[in-house]
């Protein structure tokens, strides 16, 4: 649904996208991580047409988006972090005012979008009376309006209380679950993007520094979590007998291809050293993204 | 689809209170200076002119006459504030609250929509003047007569003309014409500066220093033989056609100029506006 190859965009001197290649398939819940001012928003702003690349080609719905941005967007649907609208409209007024940048659009349909996130009978009143709540369920209906088959939210939940975050990424859910959309999803929220992503991309200073699933992400770095008797003299003799690759922290080892932590044990034992506990350590989105921090830009993705 | 988001461009245009900011104070300005040319010399200067002349005041001092002179320093001076004030904000608003984001995720060219937002922009101006010229001969009606037109402008644009006042509603109805242009234009201006990354205020007060700037220079005795290059005194074409014999090709060039200012300033804007990166 949206491939960008090689894309660039520099604001004056500063690089704000640099070689960055992505992929979307169908059907997915893709999430883009990055801490601010990475280039999250400046990508997505690509994806829409708004920011124009300096390099690179950017296809959403297998258009070129420069060239064929009308055919392009035409089913296309977009939540920014801050839901604005015309407050001294009704939410009626403004979906009928955005629908119609798009397609006509029937009122009927306006009425079901409107029932869909949960804001019936209260259509007519200003935005202004509501709560960032609704207007990020406004914000929704308008991205629902044009019947999309892809959804761009670039940080939905900014600004929301812990229901609002929950009910979102309940809609998120149902939206990919009874519509079948495919979802890109722009969030600081790590825990967030853990629960509702099947694949992630990780952006450091305008660089992508991971692509892959967020089971990928999470195996990759499988640490064990080993206490024994002498923790250095243990890893020393398990990286001898190459049972693990590494080891850090003064507790954690990082197992070789095959080797399971019975072995481990086993050889510890053998060799005459006290095993207290040893066990997989599970690493969260959390830890994975903060130690791709740390690399920084020249870190290739660890594994 | 073009009407529809001409309709909404509209609906979001005059939804906002700021947008009849001028129509109030027209309101205003109009009641202050009818008072005034009532209750001072004023109205004594005018009737002095036209005795001074051979003609019988009762037969010109009138409503039509007294909303020309209301519409004069009216046109001079807040037609272009409030022009200027409603066409900066018509992208650069849009643009500072985040709502131009949002209508940029949707498949609209830009250059469409500056087409509907220009469109409405003209709109607004048409509706200012017209109820500009309304509302002034409506509340001159209500203190004086309906009688015949008296023009008097000594400045650049010198006029001195009586006519019926069947002659005189019919001229008055075509200044307002031209008029509508001027006020395009203030707003075409504003537009152009709003279209680039700047805020709202920035663009009003941009459109503004140019034309204070027209004024300037205009002012200034080395430009005399250069007027014609000035945008201000193309402004003054809607006075022209209370001259005798009216000044058509005069009022056609400054037409022309003025609708070609219009069509510069959209496309210089509409470029601005292409190669910009909409962000946050």
């Amino acid at each position: 649904m949206i491939q960008l190859r090689a894309v660039q965009k520099i604001f004056g001197r500063r690089p704000a996208v640099e070689d960055l290649t992505l992929s979307v398939p169908r059907g997915e819940i893709f999430g883009l991580l990055g801490h601010n001012g990475a280039g999250k928003s400046t990508a997505i702003g690509m994806m829409l047409g708004q920011v124009w690349p300096t390099r690179g080609e950017v296809r959403v719905c297998g258009f070129e988006i420069t060239t064929q941005r009308r055919r392009a967007l035409q089913k296309v649907g977009a939540i920014f972090e801050a839901p604005i609208f015309y407050d001294y409209l009704s939410a009626q007024r403004n979906l009928e005012i955005l629908s119609h940048y798009t397609a006509p659009t029937s009122k009927q349909r306006i009425a079901e979008v409107i029932d869909w996130v949960g804001l019936s009978g209260r259509e007519q009143e200003k935005v202004r009376t509501y709560s960032h709540g609704m207007r990020a369920r406004l914000a929704l209906a308008q991205a629902l309006l044009p019947q999309p088959e892809l959804l761009i939210l670039d940080e939905p939940s900014d600004g929301l209380d812990p229901e609002g975050i929950h009910e979102m990424r309940g809609t998120i859910l149902r939206l990919h679950r009874e519509l079948g959309l495919t979802i890109l999803l722009s969030s600081h929220l790590l825990n967030e993007v853990e629960q509702l992503c099947t694949r992630i991309a990780v952006m450091n200073q305008g660089r992508k520094v991971f692509e892959g699933t967020v089971s990928d992400a999470t195996r990759r770095r499988g640490w064990v979590r080993l206490r024994a008797g002498d923790f250095h003299q243990a890893a020393q003799l398990l990286k001898r007998a190459l049972l693990i690759t590494d080891d850090r922290d003064g507790k954690l080892i990082a197992l070789a291809d095959g080797v399971g932590t019975d072995r481990v044990t086993r050889h510890l034992v053998e060799q005459g050293m006290a095993v207290f506990e040893i066990a997989v350590e599970e690493e969260t989105l959390e830890g994975f993204y903060l130690s791709l921090m740390k690399r920084g830009k020249a870190g290739p993705p660890p594994g | 689809m073009f009407f529809h988001q001409l309709h909404n461009e509209l609906w979001k245009l005059f939804g906002k209170k700021r947008t009849y900011i001028g129509f109030g104070t027209f309101l205003l300005a109009q009641n202050a200076m009818l008072i005034a040319f009532r209750f001072t010399n004023w109205k004594q200067g005018a009737e002095r002119m036209l005795a001074g002349n051979g003609y019988l005041v009762q037969d010109y001092i009138s409503a039509l006459t007294v909303a020309v002179i209301m519409l004069i320093p009216q046109i001079l001076l807040l037609m272009p504030l409030y022009a200027s004030l409603v066409g900066g904000d018509l992208v650069a608003k849009e643009a500072e609250d985040g709502t131009l984001r949002m209508i940029l995720a949707r498949p609209v060219s830009r250059l469409r929509l500056l087409t509907v937002k220009w469109l409405a922009g003209a709109v607004f101006s048409m509706t200012l003047v017209v109820s500009l010229g309304g509302m002034a001969l409506l509340f001159a009606r209500l203190w004086f007569p309906w009688a015949g037109l008296f023009v008097f402008t000594p400045g650049p644009v010198q006029i001195f003309s009586v006519m019926p006042a069947e002659e005189g509603l019919r001229l008055f109805a075509l200044s307002h014409l031209l008029m509508a242009v001027n006020a395009c234009t203030m707003l075409s201006l504003a537009f152009m500066f709003s279209c680039f990354n700047m805020k709202p205020a920035a663009a009003t007060v941009l459109a503004l220093s140019f034309l204070l700037l027209n004024v300037v220079m205009e002012n200034i005795p080395f430009f005399e033989d250069y007027q014609h290059f000035f945008l201000t005194y193309h402004f003054r074409c809607w006075l022209l056609v209370f001259s005798k014999p009216m000044p058509w090709p005069q009022i056609v060039q400054a037409f022309c100029v003025l609708a070609a200012v219009n069509v510069t300033t959209f496309i210089i804007g509409a470029v601005g506006f292409h190669v910009r990166d909409i962000k946050s």
